[in-house]
């Protein structure tokens, strides 16, 4: 992809009268002609359409029940007071007896997805689900339980939607491309390590985004 | 011995020769009357719509049926407007705030009564010896009623947007009249159907005065608010202009106007400069005779009309000092030019 620092303009004969009238209504008329018979349409059509999100995307939360250590420190550091610790009681494998320990739970209505409790998190106990399109019936559902905070949302766009993705292409722009065109390419290039070379990917995106 | 048969057949041929075809009830309410112009107006607009969003890399009407590009959005607008509660204000002048619409869509469509649509005299809806000037100066009537209604509506916003159509009205009239003109000296004839005899061996007018061609075009863009010079009903700066005050069915009727009047003066445009049924020789008969050619006109005319409508998609507004300076500097001097042209053809003897 080659894009100069600084962009020359082309010399246009725009002095005279016909230079003017050529350069501007003909030139007009031939990209508009170019464009009615090869038409480059970028419109996002959602319900039938989404944009598949890369690893790494900032979207839902979910826990990882056996990881968490109940620290506390992602509602700690929550800017938006979303995460809070609940006390239940649980079977403790080691000391073989139930006892009170604590495990966040998430409030939707206030999360802002900064990412913050998944960066901060010492056992990586939490994580993002790289999809953010959901609805919720009342506000009450967007609180949710330590159980629901444990699944990952159910993603209902992609059940009918086809995936898209938007990639530069050096003549036309940005066009749209179903997503297995370009993904399919890197999942034959690497073979096995695919998933390995994604989480790598996410990694890098979160410790930039952070 | 009168049979029940041949009774319902003599009844059947007599409504399809003198009532269907029947030449000033079928130019004015048949082909290319209203319906045939209500059936391209209703394409026209969908094809505006598609062709705008897939330069400007948008789909356009798509939702309402996939399959057909959403073709049925505008059936579905029609009936919308139909079915519409018609809103009049209280402080509107309601005489002429009736009248002027329904007086725009009539006098938009009654040059359509002027223009032949075939050779064969027995079809002519009126005597075709000087129809080119008749159908001229009935197609210069109907925007005094965009002007009357915006002063009916009495509303700052309609008063607005008719100063300016009238000054539109101004610009662009001249440059119409002049450029359709332009070729009698060619062919040192008024008469509609002798202009489209003249053309009848491919020497079309447009080709033989492309200058006159094109500023009857863009004249004809100007008087009917196209893209580039939508300029008394500008979205972005009046309400709706003119058409601010109506609603329902009203606003539909003033909509319509502008398109049914594009689609008159393309049909007019076709017959002089394009050919008319150029290449057939209509023959007897209903069929042969005005039908098939009637439908060749409708089928040239469409495409012009296409192609008024594509510039939606490339141009922006002009200003109404840009507009003007355009018509009143550049296309009537282009016009007078192109009377000059055909003055020059005539006396070297283009046409023998």
């Amino acid at each position: 992809m080659h894009v100069p620092a600084k962009p020359s303009p082309k010399e246009v004969p725009r002095a005279t009268f016909l230079g003017r009238a050529v350069a501007g209504n003909l030139g007009a008329l031939a990209v508009g002609v170019k464009y009615f018979f090869d038409p480059n349409r970028i419109t996002l059509l959602y319900p039938h359409e989404y944009i598949k999100l890369r690893q790494g995307y900032r979207g839902y939360i979910v826990l990882i029940f056996d990881k968490c250590i109940s620290c506390a420190s992602c509602a700690r550091i929550c800017p938006a007071r979303a995460m809070k610790m609940v006390s239940i009681n649980v079977f403790d494998k080691k000391l073989k007896k139930y006892m009170k320990k604590k495990y966040p739970v998430i409030n939707y209505n206030r999360c802002i997805f900064c990412g913050f409790c998944v960066d901060v998190c010492p056992t990586e106990a939490l994580y993002h689900v790289p999809y953010h399109d959901l609805v919720y019936n009342s506000m009450a559902d967007m609180v949710l339980t330590l159980e629901d905070f444990q699944k990952e949302p159910e993603f209902v766009t992609a059940k009918e939607g086809v995936p898209v993705t938007y990639i530069y292409d050096e003549k036309k722009g940005l066009v749209k491309v179903h997503y297995e065109e370009e993904g399919g390419e890197v999942q034959k290039a690497e073979g096995g390590q695919a998933s390995a070379a994604t989480e790598a990917q996410g990694e890098q995106a979160q410790g930039g985004g952070g | 011995m009168v049979t029940a048969a041949q009774v319902a057949y003599d009844v059947g041929w007599g409504i399809l020769h003198y009532i269907i075809f029947y030449p000033p009830l079928y130019q004015l309410i048949i082909i290319p009357g209203l319906i045939a112009a209500l059936v391209v107006v209703i394409f026209i607009i969908w094809f505006e719509r598609k062709a705008a969003a897939r330069v400007q890399m948008r789909y356009g009407p798509w939702e309402i049926s996939p399959r057909t590009g959403g073709a049925t959005q505008l059936i579905a607008d029609l009936i919308r407007y139909t079915f519409q509660e018609i809103i009049v204000p209280r402080t509107v002048d309601f005489m002429s705030y009736i009248i002027a619409p329904n007086a725009a869509v009539i006098f938009s469509i009654l040059p359509l009564v002027a223009v032949p649509m075939t050779s064969v005299s027995q079809y002519w809806p009126i005597p075709m010896d000087f129809s080119l000037l008749i159908a001229v100066a009935l197609s210069t009537l109907s925007p005094i009623f965009v002007v009357m209604m915006s002063w009916a509506s009495n509303n700052k916003f309609a008063v607005v947007g008719g100063v300016r159509e009238s000054f539109i009205i101004v610009a662009y009239e001249l440059i119409a009249v002049i450029s359709l003109l332009a070729v009698v000296p060619l062919v040192s004839t008024f008469n509609l159907v002798d202009i489209v005899q003249v053309q009848m061996g491919g020497r079309w007018l447009g080709l033989l005065n492309p200058i006159a061609l094109l500023d009857a075009f863009i004249a004809v863009i100007m008087s009917t608010s196209a893209f580039p010079f939508e300029i008394p009903d500008s979205e972005s700066e009046l309400v709706a202009g003119p058409y601010t005050e109506y609603s329902g069915l009203m606003y539909g009727l003033n909509m319509g106007a502008g398109y049914i009047r594009r689609w008159t003066l393309s049909v007019l445009i076709t017959l002089v400069f394009l050919g008319g049924w150029a290449p057939y020789r209509p023959g007897p008969g209903v069929v042969a005779g005005y039908l098939v050619p009637s439908l060749i006109v409708v089928a040239k005319a469409v495409v012009v009309m296409a192609i008024m409508s594509f510039l939606r998609s490339v141009y922006g507004r002009y200003r109404l000092d840009q507009a003007l300076s355009l018509a009143w500097e550049v296309l009537i001097p282009m016009a007078i030019a192109a009377f000059g042209i055909s003055i020059a053809e005539t006396y070297f003897g283009v046409i023998p």
